[in-house]
């Protein structure tokens, strides 16, 4: 190891280069950045695309994609959410069955996960492409929320459910609690267990794989399902934060995590990558969306800026991957 | 040669099928076309049209275009070919749209637009408009009084490629730009969206942290700022107002939470096209081209007399 040329050592901390860089020259141009509230706010606000682009990670090692992550989100919220806020009635009688905080949270990482399963399931028994699969469920999981909410946001939520979104636990938002939880059971998983290894090793040569006995259908099924279980952990999150599921919550967040998997280094083709890398990714993202806000740069201008990262890191990462 | 007989004989299936279902069709259709269903306001309004048109005796079936000037095409087409009566139209584009109209009026099929407007004087049957601009005109007004003239503000967009984002910032800056005491000193988009508005609001207000004023292109948007200011404290010192008329907003009017925002009427300007409609298959010609719904402020003191997206009865 000592052998490696000083480039490539660089290379490996790319974003965490890339990230000191913005901060730093974020911090010359506006004296508002590097301030704790203001640390907490990127903290807070990035801890969302976190936990849904841990998932993300997970599905990308694996050569897959899911970008359904966004629907999934909008429904496990608005399913915690109406179940908080008026029950269910059973069908056929006039019974209704009232849901604790805890209960209704339950039955939205339920339905997340059953829909990641879904995802796994198409993809594994059918052999559709992950894309289109998953591409149908972003389609079928919207629609789900436009009937679950009859198109109308579900609000007052109750302070106890608010808690989660802007309460503190030992000088920390919560929300930057679960991130941290999600985060550190991710790298756990993907490092210290065997299921974690065949995620790597799937992506990296799935018919290889197979030869040695991976059982390559249930590893995806679990992968896909994770991804959902954790789009719903940030469905509540945001409906929590805003004290309402919006019907139209999460659009476009399927995008905002593929870039913080990318950016952060992982491979779209699969069996390379890092879930730190992506946290990094996530970051660099946040930081950028709060320092074009802060900097009061035009919204025009903020679209194409952002797209060039992304592009600049891919660019990066390519020539990384041709040096090693 | 054998699947060329497959497809003449699905194709004669096909065609039977369709005769059948014209006849057992006698009831007048309309077809209720609307930008998106993607944002509450735009689901009521649709739902109310269907409402009233159901009402009046008339089947009725809503079409979604969400936000796509192309798929709002295929929808039209679509209601052309299976001969709808008349359509109530919330346009996607106010030039792009014009085309779509065009194509029905043609057929035969009146098209009465709702809301939004297309730009063209003649091309629908009449348009039943809600009057943005002058709308942000009264919420300058009254953001003017209540700020007395001096201080700082921020304003939240909503998506900048849409036609009202730009109406109602724009009457809103005709009135407040007169006043040198009013500084803007961020405006940024939010996408008309509630998760977004707060993130915007958390960061502009580690820049600004003595701010004012809101104003907000839309009432989610409103709600959005709102919890940001109130996780910063500043809830109580900050004024924020909104548009729309939204359940939400006038729920926190009434808390004193937020302080005004631009009632529009959905009900008003629904149903008057579904009657419009009505008036049409009985015979009447001779709508007006434009009728302006005018947007009212809602504030404190005539809050009593308002509730979620309309007048009390």
């Amino acid at each position: 190891m000592s052998a490696q040329p000083i480039y490539l050592k660089v290379a490996k901390y790319q974003s965490l280069i890339a990230l000191f860089i913005l901060c730093l020259a974020l911090s010359f141009l506006s004296d508002k950045f590097l301030t704790a509230s203001n640390t907490w706010n990127v903290l807070r606000q990035i801890s969302v695309n976190i936990c849904i682009s841990v998932g993300m990670t997970f599905v990308v090692l694996t050569a897959g994609i899911d970008l359904s992550v966004g629907s999934v989100l909008a429904l496990s919220g608005a399913i915690t959410a109406g179940l908080l806020k008026s029950g269910i009635e059973l069908p056929g009688s006039n019974l209704f069955i009232g849901f604790t905080i805890s209960g209704a949270i339950l039955a939205g990482m339920v339905t997340g996960s059953l829909l990641g399963c879904f995802n796994g399931w198409i993809i594994t028994k059918f052999k559709v492409p992950p894309f289109v699969a998953t591409l149908g469920m972003l389609t079928i999981a919207r629609g789900l929320t436009m009937l679950w909410t009859k198109g109308y946001p579900i609000s007052g939520l109750g302070n106890h459910f608010a808690y989660i979104g802007s309460g503190w636990l030992l000088g920390i938002p919560v929300l930057v609690w679960i991130a941290c939880i999600t985060v550190v059971t991710a790298v756990f998983i993907s490092n210290k267990t065997i299921f974690g290894r065949y995620i790597f090793a799937i992506g990296g040569n799935e018919n290889a794989s197979r030869l040695s006995g991976i059982n390559i259908n249930k590893v995806k099924l679990m992968v896909y399902s994770i991804a959902g279980l954790l789009a719903a952990v940030g469905g509540i999150m945001v409906a929590s934060r805003l004290d309402s599921a919006q019907p139209n919550a999460g659009m476009g967040y399927e995008l905002d995590s593929i870039a913080a998997v990318v950016i952060g280094g992982t491979s779209l083709s699969g069996g390379r990558g890092s879930i730190p890398g992506t946290v990094l990714g996530a970051v660099i993202i946040g930081v950028l969306n709060n320092g074009l806000v802060l900097l009061d740069v035009s919204p025009f201008w903020q679209q194409v800026v952002k797209g060039l990262v992304i592009l600049l890191a891919v660019i990066v990462d390519k020539a990384n991957s041709k040096v090693e | 040669m054998k699947q060329v007989k497959v497809l003449l004989l699905m194709l004669a299936v096909l065609a039977s099928c369709n005769s059948h279902s014209k006849k057992s069709d006698g009831n007048k259709k309309i077809a209720i076309i609307v930008s998106t269903l993607n944002n509450p306001w735009f689901v009521f309004l649709a739902e109310t049209a269907a409402k009233k048109a159901k009402a009046l005796g008339y089947d009725s079936k809503i079409f979604d275009s969400q936000n796509n000037t192309a798929l709002e095409a295929d929808h039209f087409e679509n209601v052309i070919s299976s001969e709808y009566n008349a359509i109530l139209f919330n346009p996607t584009d106010a030039t792009g749209s014009i085309a779509n109209v065009t194509k029905a009026i043609n057929a035969d099929i009146p098209v009465f637009c709702m809301d939004r407007e297309i730009n063209s004087a003649d091309g629908a049957t009449s348009q039943i408009l809600s009057d943005n601009y002058s709308g942000s005109i009264e919420i300058g007004k009254y953001f003017v009084e209540m700020l007395n003239k001096k201080g700082t503000y921020v304003e939240l967009l909503g998506i900048v490629s849409d036609n009202n984002t730009w109406n109602r910032s724009k009457g809103f800056h005709s009135i407040v730009d007169n006043y040198k005491g009013l500084k803007m000193v961020a405006q940024q988009s939010a996408d008309f969206d509630r998760n977004k508005a707060l993130e915007v609001m958390e960061s502009i207000l580690q820049v600004h942290p003595d701010i004012d004023g809101v104003f907000c292109g839309n009432d989610a948007m409103a709600m959005g700022a709102y919890q940001a200011l109130l996780s910063a404290g500043k809830a109580d010192k900050v004024k924020v107002f909104g548009f729309d008329g939204a359940q939400d907003v006038i729920k926190s009017i009434k808390q004193g939470k937020i302080v005004a925002t631009g009632m529009q009427f959905p009900k008003i300007i629904a149903e008057t096209a579904a009657t419009y409609a009505d008036e049409y298959f009985k015979g009447k010609r001779d709508f007006p081209k434009k009728k302006p719904i005018a947007v009212e402020l809602v504030n404190k003191e005539n809050i009593d007399k308002y509730t979620g997206y309309g007048k009390k009865q």
